[in-house]
């Protein structure tokens, strides 16, 4: 009987079936179909680019939570406690959330939201060099007609304020009036050196062969302890962040921006020289099994004594002067004696990292949150809370703020970026970039863990960038 | 006595009265559709809709960040991707790393679970306790044995090191990366192997090894004719699995090297990733994916076939 029953299925009930079936499918292709087009507030006139509105639209007065996403590290927790302790002075209907992913996974987390046209943050906290790919597709607010209205632009050194918010790019050092801006300074940073005072003396090293001199003779002299702790991994933007500094201080260029050349300008002698430096001299100075160090891994050397010289991120370098998580002293002073930061030295060229991140408002964010996130980027902006937001631990952009008590007395390497500011360089900031930095990771990685030879590799970031650009990021 | 008519199913349902208590509209047969159609939603929308959506992208110049239609662009994603050394490459390690790990976890499996089933005593307690590692998330395990092969920091390399052994940079040299993975993907799945050898030794019928014993055959004998003949067809099916578990392997690769060091340990499925999700160059990925299940599929096929084979030799 059941065999009989089975057969009997296969009429009208199994046709039904798949009449339905077939629906189904239509029916979600075409809902896929037409789900780049779906808004969420802002998102439909995002596609061609939205611009924020010259005046602030009216706040509303229900309770709202203001959404930003960046990556896990010590500043996105300042900047959330900060907010909260002092933006809702002005705004207590509002709560500021500081959403975080792994620092590998941010670049993903942002643009997979941006892909589906619907973000569950209202700023996104993008690295400078993000900021062509987030305009190219619409996916932050035009900015230039609000900070025209709203943000005094002579407060800032240009070119701060062009490398967190001006596209197309700007030229090295500068800002373009004319330009659009999309974001805004939220947090600067660079490199700073780290040197300790007590194995190589307490002035620092003034050039770069010096500095490389003096890490080879501290490693001598102390067994155990490496001569040099650098990023040099292949996740994120590592290991180019640290080629691209050498590359600078040896006088060498990543591109020409005007003509979109690669090849034959990053692997010109200037930068085969850099390689060479990198790979031939600076990595035989690092610990074993370096080859995938990066902020907490070059921490963690300094903190517990193993490294001469080191290179971090200002940002990031926080945690080296707590004593809990050292073991050069039991105080901050104690570790101080031991530590010192200074700026990175010269060479041929005197460049340092533009690091730090921008501000921005998402295309897809509602109407009443795009409104309250400009809010925020104003008062943010003010002179007396960027000195605020020194004193907590950030790092400003207003050049009143850059030369307050406030900031300088903040962190004993606070000085080290007011110092800098004038020296810094940025990447790219093209809608290719995250295929760039990637290409240049795998490569410089590849020579510092002897994968592949140094001017070889220097050659492929050239070739395969170069292809990059030229096929404005298609193919593998 | 239906069977006996020309349409006997249909005459059947239609007598069938429905149970006591439910509507007279609500036949076996409708019941039947009503609990499967959730099921089916699911795997319409969920598996079927975005592998033919994945395969209309793959022949498309879509990208899923640029505000550009998607235009047809025929074979010239697949082409890419067959012509491209990159991609060779990455198949050659891939297949690297599955030979190597999927080998080792067959004879570490195999090996534990032939020893466990000689076992009386414990027997349950041990397959628990080699259960365990199968059991985490491939994130956290990861995790923690990146920080136990750290060159620096980690208990491995400490370990070796009160041997009189020298510091090995497992992690971030090009041939020890690769075994890194292996040994970390053998720690994790080599338990899954063991379990399905030790359901098929449990399942050797008892009278074979007792008529064995009566003829006085040696132990070789017995393992070589009667225990690898009988575990043999489901060990080759747990090989399977492993083999397709293993070709796709992403998370620990991402965890662990990041394909580093340079691009020696990016596996297929960790560049597709990279394609898809640095580039945004949907089509490509899509067409890189497509071809992956197709590997899949026509491997799997020939090894099914295989099997058959065997099972009626």
């Amino acid at each position: 009987m059941r065999y009989l029953q089975r057969v009997g299925r296969r009429s009208l009930p199994g046709r039904q079936a798949r009449l339905a079936t077939a629906a189904i499918l239509v029916a979600t292709a075409l809902a896929a179909c037409g789900g780049g087009d779906g808004d969420g507030g802002g998102g439909a006139e995002a596609a061609s680019g939205a611009k924020a509105p010259a005046t602030i639209p009216e706040l509303t007065d229900d309770p709202l939570t203001l959404s930003f996403i960046w990556f896990e590290w010590p500043p996105a927790q300042a900047l959330e406690d900060f907010a909260n302790a002092e933006y809702t002075k002005e705004r207590p209907n509002v709560t500021i959330e500081v959403n975080t992913v792994p620092n590998a996974n941010w670049h993903d987390a942002m643009f997979t939201q941006f892909a589906a046209r619907q973000t569950d943050f209202d700023i996104p906290i993008l690295d400078s060099q993000h900021i062509g790919e987030a305009v190219t597709n619409g996916n932050i607010l035009d900015l230039t007609d609000f900070v025209d209205e709203n943000i005094e632009v002579d407060a800032y050194p240009p070119y701060l304020l062009a490398a967190y918010g001006q596209y197309p790019q700007a030229e090295t050092g500068q800002r373009d009036e004319d330009a659009s801006l999309y974001g805004l300074p939220l947090l600067g940073d660079t490199w700073t050196m780290i040197y300790r005072k007590d194995l190589i003396g307490d002035e620092p090293p003034k050039t770069w062969d010096e500095m490389i001199d003096a890490a080879r003779t501290c490693q001598d002299e102390n067994p155990g302890v490496s001569g040099l702790a650098f990023h040099q991994a292949n996740g994120s933007d590592a290991a180019a962040v640290t080629y691209n500094t050498v590359n600078g201080v040896y006088g060498g260029n990543l591109w020409n921006a005007e003509d979109k050349t690669i090849e034959g300008v990053i692997n010109d002698e200037a930068g085969q020289k850099a390689m060479d430096v990198l790979v031939n001299e600076m990595k035989p100075l690092t610990a074993k099994g370096s080859g995938n160090w990066f902020i907490d891994e070059v921490n963690a050397a300094v903190a517990q004594g193993k490294a001469c010289i080191a290179f971090q991120w200002i940002a990031a370098a926080g945690g080296l002067v707590d004593p809990a998580q050292s073991t050069l002293g039991t105080t901050e002073d104690e570790i101080l004696d031991k530590l010192g930061f200074a700026t990175l030295p010269t060479q041929e060229a005197d460049v340092v990292p533009l690091g730090g991140m921008g501000m921005h408002v998402s295309a897809y964010a509602p109407a009443d949150r795009q409104a309250e996130a400009l809010n925020f980027m104003k008062w943010f902006e003010q002179e007396d809370i960027q000195k605020k937001w020194a004193a907590a631990g950030g790092v400003p952009a207003r050049t009143d703020a850059l030369e307050s008590p406030e900031f300088l007395e903040a962190g004993p390497f606070n000085q080290v970026y007011a110092d800098s500011v004038s020296r810094m360089r940025d990447m790219w900031n093209v809608p290719e970039y995250a295929r760039l930095i990637d290409i240049e990771n795998t490569n410089v990685n590849a020579a510092l863990n002897g994968a592949k030879d140094p001017e070889e590799a220097l050659d492929d970031i050239a070739e395969q960038q170069q292809q990059v650009l030229d096929s404005s990021g298609g193919g593998l | 006595m239906t069977t006996t008519t020309d349409h006997p199913v249909q005459e059947a349902s239609a007598a069938s009265p429905p149970a006591p208590g439910r509507s007279p509209r609500l036949t076996d047969r409708r019941l039947a559709l009503v609990f499967i159609s959730p099921a089916m939603l699911l795997l319409l929308t969920m598996s079927v809709f975005p592998l033919l959506w994945a395969l209309y992208l793959s022949f498309t110049d879509y990208s899923a960040t640029r505000d550009a239609p998607a235009d047809f662009v025929g074979f010239e994603n697949y082409t890419t991707i067959l012509t491209s050394p990159e991609v060779w490459q990455r198949a050659l390690t891939t297949l690297v790393y599955v030979t190597g790990a999927v080998a080792l976890q067959t004879v570490l499996g195999f090996g534990i679970a032939y020893l466990i089933s000689r076992r009386t005593r414990g027997r349950g307690v041990l397959t628990t306790l080699f259960l365990v590692p199968m059991m985490l998330s491939p994130v956290v395990v990861g995790l923690f044995w990146k920080f136990m092969l750290d060159a620096q920091f980690g208990v491995i390399n400490s370990m070796l090191g009160s041997l009189g052994f020298g510091q090995v940079e497992w992690l971030t040299r090009q041939r020890t990366a690769l075994f890194s993975l292996i040994v970390v993907d053998t720690w994790q799945w080599t338990p899954f192997i063991m379990l399905i050898a030790l359901a098929g030794l449990t399942a050797v019928p008892k009278y074979l090894y007792e008529a064995a014993s009566i003829d006085r055959a040696s132990e070789w004998f017995r393992f070589r004719h009667i225990t690898l003949p009988m575990v043999w067809p489901l060990l080759l099916i747990a090989v399977m699995f492993r083999a397709i578990e293993a070709f796709r392997l992403f998370d620990l690769v991402y965890i662990l090297t990041s394909g580093g060091p340079g691009v020696s340990t990016e596996t297929l499925s960790f560049h597709v990733y990279k394609v898809a999700f640095l580039g945004f160059n949907t089509g490509l990925a899509s067409a890189y994916g497509i071809l992956m299940v197709l590997v899949v599929i026509v491997l799997a096929q020939l090894y099914l076939r295989y099997l058959n084979k065997l099972k009626e030799g």
